[in-house]
């Protein structure tokens, strides 16, 4: 095998292979891809309810719809208060570990409501409860529109 | 994207069975209905409730996939047949126009859920041909490659160390 040549180092200064960024480099790009259907910002439960046509602006330009009756069920379950708290779409964030994902949750109304679809309690730690696969089919089955997938590298260690 | 795929597949099943189990019941509600009133009472009373049905469009991501999101706007009388005179009418009627609008409604679920069945299909298709042209074609065509590199420059070398002995075979003579 050829030795490579001396002027073009193999290593980063970081100890990263030039073969490992180009990689990251693709993975990233990639990562941009799935996840242009992202939502840019997030909505009250509130504010949408009194839309006439609930939507959120996507990071491709183009809108995520919210089914009003699926906005009136989560309205059903919580309090006025925890509506004006409630960020729509809920971000379920899946990661390198394909096992399960976890729910971004930013107050305790994310918390009560996936509670209560899956029927048991449910604990947020570092902002993000995780969930099983069979469970975040029970949760995507019930509430569509109202929770959104997002790709991240992370592993849900 | 499978999970969502297989999930969207099992509800398609079960909307389609629930709307064939609608469509039956309403279809036998009318037929009482219609052995109640007679044909031309029953005709005479549905003429009028033909109204217009309003369905919200938009459009979600799943895993990157754009799909329809349908949903029937909720009208003063549900999609269904209710103009009719009540006076005139029996509960049959009633009955037949409430499994209507049961019927509308699952006919927009199921096109919803049939539309999001045929993109998610495609878009496993098309990874699916993404990653069989990765792994058959395109990695095994840059492993050619890299083989057929390495070759050379080690070709290369061979020449250079043979050049070298023999410039130095020409400078211990001279």
């Amino acid at each position: 095998m050829p030795k490579p040549l001396e002027n073009e180092p193999s290593q980063t200064q970081s100890g990263q292979s030039l073969c490992e960024k180009m990689l990251q480099e693709c993975l990233r790009g990639e990562l941009r891809v799935v996840n242009a259907g992202v939502p840019q910002s997030q909505k009250r439960l509130s504010t949408l309810l009194n839309e006439q046509y609930p939507y959120v602006l996507c990071n491709d330009g183009s809108t995520h719809f919210f089914k009003r009756s699926e906005l009136q069920y989560l309205a059903s379950l919580l309090e006025p208060e925890e509506q004006e708290a409630l960020p729509l779409p809920i971000l379920i964030e899946l990661g390198a570990n394909q096992n399960e994902a976890t729910v971004i949750c930013g107050g305790n109304a994310e918390e009560k409501i996936i509670s209560i679809m899956l029927n048991m309690p449910v604990v947020c730690q570092e902002r993000r409860i995780r969930l099983y696969k069979p469970q975040l089919a029970l949760l995507r089955r019930k509430l569509k529109t109202a929770t959104v997938y997002i790709f991240s590298p992370r592993t849900n260690a | 994207m499978t999970m969502e795929f297989l999930q969207t597949a099992r509800e398609t099943v079960e909307a389609k069975r629930k709307l064939l189990d609608e469509f039956s019941n309403l279809y036998k509600a009318l037929s009482v209905a219609s052995g109640y009133h007679g044909y031309i009472a029953l005709d005479k009373e549905l003429i009028a409730t033909e109204s217009e049905l309003k369905i919200t469009a938009g459009s979600r991501s799943i895993a990157g996939v754009r799909v329809p999101s349908l949903e029937l706007q909720d009208s003063p009388n549900k999609g269904g047949m209710k103009r009719y005179n009540p006076v005139d009418t029996s509960s049959w009627l009633d009955h037949a126009a409430q499994l209507s609008g049961e019927c509308l409604r699952a006919i927009v679920e199921l096109a919803e859920l049939q539309r999001n069945f045929e993109l998610l299909a495609m878009e496993i298709n098309r990874t699916k041909r993404i990653t069989n042209a990765l792994e058959y074609i395109i990695i095994p065509g840059l492993q050619a490659t890299i083989n057929y590199l390495n070759m050379k420059f080690e070709e290369r070398d061979r020449e250079e160390k043979a050049r070298l002995k023999r410039v130095k075979v020409l400078v211990v003579r001279g």
